[in-house]
């Protein structure tokens, strides 16, 4: 016997079909998560409102 | 396990396929449509005012918090979604989203949008927003659907409160506008669902969800769905009776009302044939319609203060 034991995952083999899937699912994950970090950023400046440029420099 | 995997009792490994449609689909995004258009009724009707990008950010994480309790349900009934022609091709039973995928993916999302909801907005809203995925996906999913007739009667609440929490979004509280907005939702439901039983009985039956047509026969099921419109449609003309609608939601309240209950009639006058399954999908598709309709009426006249007000008659 060769090579290391077997994962239950290890015989998974994708197909060039389920990695352009994959990689759509990637790339929209990526954009949701880049669209949270624009909406925490919109609501913070909302709910703390002028006063956060009001800082010392 | 990771959530790309899963091995099966048989020992066959199963692979996620999934696309980013497939898991908005997991969402329900026609219901959540309807919950958006109603939460900003809520919004728009309740009386106070909010920063515009709050409003938006709160409807954002209700519509997800909506979506998340869909995903939950789906999870949950996709034993039975297999075995019915209306639901075999939900993600799940047709193999492109992994079961532990979805559960994932709706408890993310659903403590994620009640996260968000009270950071934004205020804990009464965030409440509510956990109390309707609570109620949606644990007491009718999981126990009400696959229990009684009166599943959809008692889990039509859940569709009912978003109009509450917009309202609590605007106010911090709840008060009439919204709940009247609740009754409005709470008593169209049966009608439209019952609608959709009569004509999808068989595949009901098939799954063993006790559905009204199943369990109290067709026509009890058609006497209801009448009782159900004649309490809704005056109950919808409230807004307006109440000043917190004008004179275009009154003439449209009034117009598809009636339109509903003539509607409502035909399915209990109609039995037989292809002729009462038309009058079936008539009364469904037009239900939604007068639901958007109502809501969308509201939203313009409270929203864009477009309202030819009309004297208070009650409250």
């Amino acid at each position: 016997m060769s090579g290391p034991p077997k994962s239950p995952e290890a015989p998974v083999a994708f197909s060039p079909e389920d990695m352009a899937r994959r990689r759509r699912r990637s790339i929209a994950l990526a954009l949701v998560l880049g669209g949270l970090v624009v909406f925490f950023f919109v609501v913070t400046l909302v709910k703390t409102g002028p006063a956060i440029l009001n800082r010392p420099l | 396990m990771s959530a790309a995997f899963e091995t099966r009792t048989d020992g066959a490994t199963l692979t996620s396929t999934g696309e980013a449609r497939d898991f908005f689909a997991l969402l329900k995004p026609r219901v959540m449509s309807l919950v958006v258009i109603t939460a900003m009724a809520g919004m728009a009707t309740a009386p106070g005012s909010v920063h515009p990008v709050i409003a938006l950010a709160s409807l954002l994480a209700i519509a997800v918090g909506a979506g998340a309790s869909g995903c939950l349900n789906m999870w949950y009934d996709a034993d039975i979604d297999q075995l019915m022609s209306r639901t075999a091709k939900r993600p799940i039973p047709s193999g492109r989203v992994l079961p532990s995928e979805a559960l994932a993916f709706g408890l993310t999302l659903s403590i994620g949008s009640v996260l968000v909801l009270g950071l934004v907005a205020n804990l009464l809203a965030a409440a509510m927003l956990a109390f309707t995925i609570f109620f949606y996906a644990v007491v009718y999913s999981m126990w009400l659907k696959r229990w009684t007739p009166q599943n959809i009667v008692i889990g039509g609440a859940a569709g009912a409160f978003p109009p509450m929490i917009g309202e609590a979004v605007v106010t911090g509280d709840l008060g009439v506008h919204s709940l009247v907005l609740f009754a409005i939702i709470f008593l169209w439901t049966p009608p439209h669902f019952w609608a959709l039983a009569l004509v999808k009985a068989a595949d009901y039956g098939r799954a063993g969800i006790p559905m009204m047509p199943n369990v109290a026969g067709p026509a009890a099921t058609r006497r209801q769905i009448v009782l159900y419109t004649l309490l809704m449609a005056p109950v919808a003309v409230l807004p307006a009776l109440m000043g917190f609608a004008g004179l275009a939601y009154l003439v449209v309240s009034v117009a598809s009302g009636l339109a509903m209950i003539v509607l409502a009639v035909r399915v209990w006058l109609t039995t037989e044939g292809e002729a009462a399954t038309k009058a079936c999908w008539s009364l469904f598709g037009f239900s939604i319609l007068y639901l958007f309709g109502l809501f969308a009426v509201l939203l313009v006249e409270n929203g864009l203060g477009l309202m030819w007000a009309l004297p208070k008659v009650i409250g």
